[in-house]
């Protein structure tokens, strides 16, 4: 991370230059009261997704606004952060400011455990509320429970994800199938491969593929009260009900019809994406998060992306967040890089890298994929229809859910069996959260 | 003596104490006296873990060692003595592979080999004109454990192999010799008089591989992350998740716990029948 010396010597001038200014007016310079300091930065995003791109923008920005301060930056694992982030949080080791697992089990449980620093005050002096919106900002929102969605401010996203159906518009041509619509157009549309000898959606079992699929199709027969009991515990949940025996029993069906691989349960998520850019799938349910892979890694063909149809709900939220430690000893400074994250240049570079931003300026965005990402998720999050994701209410939820999808589209488990099975974890939390 | 106090002796005690807790890795734990226990025993999961272990000590104990001692003698008696010594230590190093290979790389290569699609295992059967029995190997039920049991076996043979190599060695060749002479078949040979002198080894082999069967948790982890369903779940794996996954540690100790209990109960045994059967 350095900065070439020339850059390096203008920003000291110009910090020296803007120091004496504010000294002779009476205020305190930012070069001043913390030259000398050690300011330490983790995050976990690949130097090469969007999220990376930007966020090294934005120490590189960073470092030239505070000549005095040295910075550290550690790169970290997504592992790392969730299965030993409250270690951490709590030993002498931890960083100012660094990108934290979003959820009720990850940041609710450090939140929850006074490990993380409420940054409502903050966020309204510097307005970030009004830079997101509410749908996106819960998961900075945690509650003295640790459940997500309410509560004060723990941490601030920067980037948004939401799950989509994934289309390659080269098969849908040439076997003549239009962009369905509602459930029932994609179902026919399905037919119509499998008509053809075409398995029409590529998915993975074996990873999240079958949950986000398995969620989707529950949310086709749900409103946003069911999302708030399910994800924020504000009502009773029965896994019996009319959205999860659909989501449960159409998954079967699907199987069944041969809309995709019986083969799925064995499949990873790579696997899923290989199919789909090597140009003998037709379809993939899932998340942003592989737009950027899909733009360098689609040769042969033209793709786009339609929202699950007839869903006026999805799976989607405000992306991990940043959070500062409660042992932060340069909390100013960590906020000034958390500010810096929202910044609409830093924001354009992260649409134009391939990302969700989450503000801003749609018209700056000018890859036409990453533009009609950012456009869907401004759309969803204004019209609260991100519905986050099913693992997220419990903790190891995500595992025991892939398991029970496993069982279920193996015929080892029946649709009554799997809603129990998917109940169990869910009403043991929330027996603890009472 | 420090470092025994420090790296095995004060987390073991540690981790009894958590077993009587609730506790969230984070906080202070509260004491809940045997709540854990109690659970640990109305825990279908635990139970479904505890019979895929005795699974796994089939996979990586009784088998490897059956296989294992016939391959050594094999290897020593007549690869050996009709090849030479080269050819079977050649041998045994690629037997041995396995052991010294990274766990990960293994879980990524076996999942390869086994990927239902494009996977080698059912491209070489589809290729062999026996594309009945292709199947998707641990994306299934039936099949997942079966699938893991074999790379288990896979990956314990060389261990076993290179001690009762070493075993053979240091055993005397004319009792092998004389017994032919006798006009003992090979057969004969082996259960009469291989086995016998191998008896030190083959306890010593049994012992640690039940051992290493009952801890197994890498290749769970990296293969199947113990689905689909709980058709691969170990007690280390159900473990580990409670402890990092599920943030209730004080749980997590208990299953270490007992899992702890046991082995040490199964090595008292072992070596109760071992100085049983030296006696004799």
């Amino acid at each position: 991370m350095k900065i070439p010396s020339f850059r390096r010597r203008a920003a000291v001038v110009a910090a020296v230059a803007v120091s004496a200014v504010l000294a002779l007016s009476g205020c305190g310079g930012p070069g001043g009261s913390n030259a000398g300091k050690t300011f330490t930065v983790w995050w976990f995003e690949s130097p090469d997704s969007a999220m990376g791109v930007a966020s090294a923008q934005v120490l590189k920005d960073f470092e030239a606004a505070h000549p005095g301060v040295k910075v550290k930056f550690e790169q970290k694992s997504f592992d790392q952060i969730q299965q030993s982030g409250t270690m951490i949080l709590n030993s002498s080791s931890a960083p100012d400011v660094l990108e934290y697992a979003k959820g009720s089990a990850t940041a609710g449980l450090a939140a929850k455990s006074g490990l993380l620093t409420d940054l409502t005050d903050v966020a309204s002096k510097k307005g970030w509320d009004k830079k997101m919106a509410p749908s996106v900002a819960a998961v900075g929102h945690y509650d003295q429970r640790g459940v997500l969605g309410e509560g004060p401010l723990y941490g601030v996203p920067n980037y948004g994800e939401f799950v989509g159906v994934y289309y390659n518009k080269d098969m849908f041509a040439k076997y003549g199938v239009k962009v369905p619509t509602t459930l029932a157009g994609l179902e026919s549309a399905m037919d119509a491969f499998v008509a053809k000898g075409v398995t029409p959606l590529t998915m993975s079992g074996a990873e999240y593929g079958a949950n986000h699929l398995w969620y989707e199709l529950a949310l086709s027969q749900a409103d946003r009260s069911w999302v708030d009991n399910f994800q924020l515990f504000k009502g009773p949940v029965n896994f019996n009900d009319k959205a999860w025996t659909f989501a449960a029993q159409t998954l079967v069906d699907w199987g069944k019809k041969g809309y995709f691989s019986q083969d799925s349960t064995g499949i990873k998520a790579t696997d899923m994406l290989n199919a789909f850019t090597s140009g003998t799938s037709p379809m993939m349910v899932s998340g942003s998060w592989f737009d950027g892979q899909l733009k360098t890694g689609v040769k042969n063909f033209q793709w786009g992306e339609f929202q699950f149809p007839g869903n006026k709900l999805t799976a989607g939220s405000g992306g991990n967040i940043w959070v500062v430690p409660s042992k932060s000893e340069n909390k100013d400074l960590a906020y000034d890089f958390i500010n810096r994250t929202l910044e609409t240049s830093n924001q354009n570079l992260l649409g134009n890298s391939g990302g969700v931003p989450v503000a801003a300026d749609p018209a700056a965005v000018t890859d036409t994929h990453s533009r009609a990402a950012a456009t869907t998720f401004k759309t969803l999050a204004g019209s609260d229809g991100l519905a986050y994701y099913p693992d997220w209410p419990a903790p190891g939820y995500y595992d025991q859910q892939v398991k029970a999808l496993q069982g279920l589209l193996t015929g080892a488990l029946t649709v009554k069996e799997f809603n129990d099975t998917i109940s169990k974890p869910y009403e043991d939390y929330a027996s603890q959260l009472k | 003596m420090v470092g025994l106090l420090l790296v095995v002796a004060i987390p073991f005690v540690t981790n009894i104490i958590l077993s009587f807790t609730k506790w969230a890795g984070i906080g202070s734990p509260s004491f809940i006296g045997f709540d854990n226990y109690i659970r640990l025993l109305r825990d279908g999961n635990f139970w479904v873990s505890f019979l895929n272990s005795i699974a796994m000590i089939v996979s990586m104990a009784l088998v490897p060692t059956a296989i294992s001692l016939l391959l050594a003698a094999l290897l020593s008696d007549f690869i050996g003595s009709k090849f030479g010594p080269r050819i079977a230590s050649f041998f045994r190093a690629g037997f041995y592979l396995p052991q010294i290979l990274p766990v990960t790389v293994v879980g990524i290569l076996w999942g390869w080999i086994l990927l239902p699609s494009s996977g080698v295992l059912n491209s070489v059967l589809d290729g062999a004109g026996l594309g009945a029995l292709k199947s998707n190997w641990l994306g299934q039920p039936s099949t997942a454990l079966a699938a893991v049991m074999a790379v288990m076996v896979w990956f314990q043979v060389g261990y076993c192999l290179v001690m009762f190599m070493a075993g053979l060695a240091r055993t005397d060749p004319s009792l092998t010799e004389a017994a032919s002479l006798d006009g003992a078949t090979w057969p004969q040979r082996f259960f009469h008089v291989i086995i016998p002198q191998l008896k030190p080894e083959i306890y010593v082999v049994l012992l640690t591989t039940s051992i290493t069967a009952l801890k197994v948790f890498a290749p769970i982890f990296v293969l199947t992350k113990g689905g689909p369903g709980n058709a691969t779940t170990v007690p280390s794996y159900f473990a580990w998740q409670n402890f990092f996954s599920k943030n209730q540690v004080g749980y997590g100790s208990t299953i270490s716990t007992v899992m702890t209990i046991l082995i040490i109960i199964l090595a008292m045994i072992f070596l109760k029948v071992q100085s049983k059967g030296q006696e004799h």
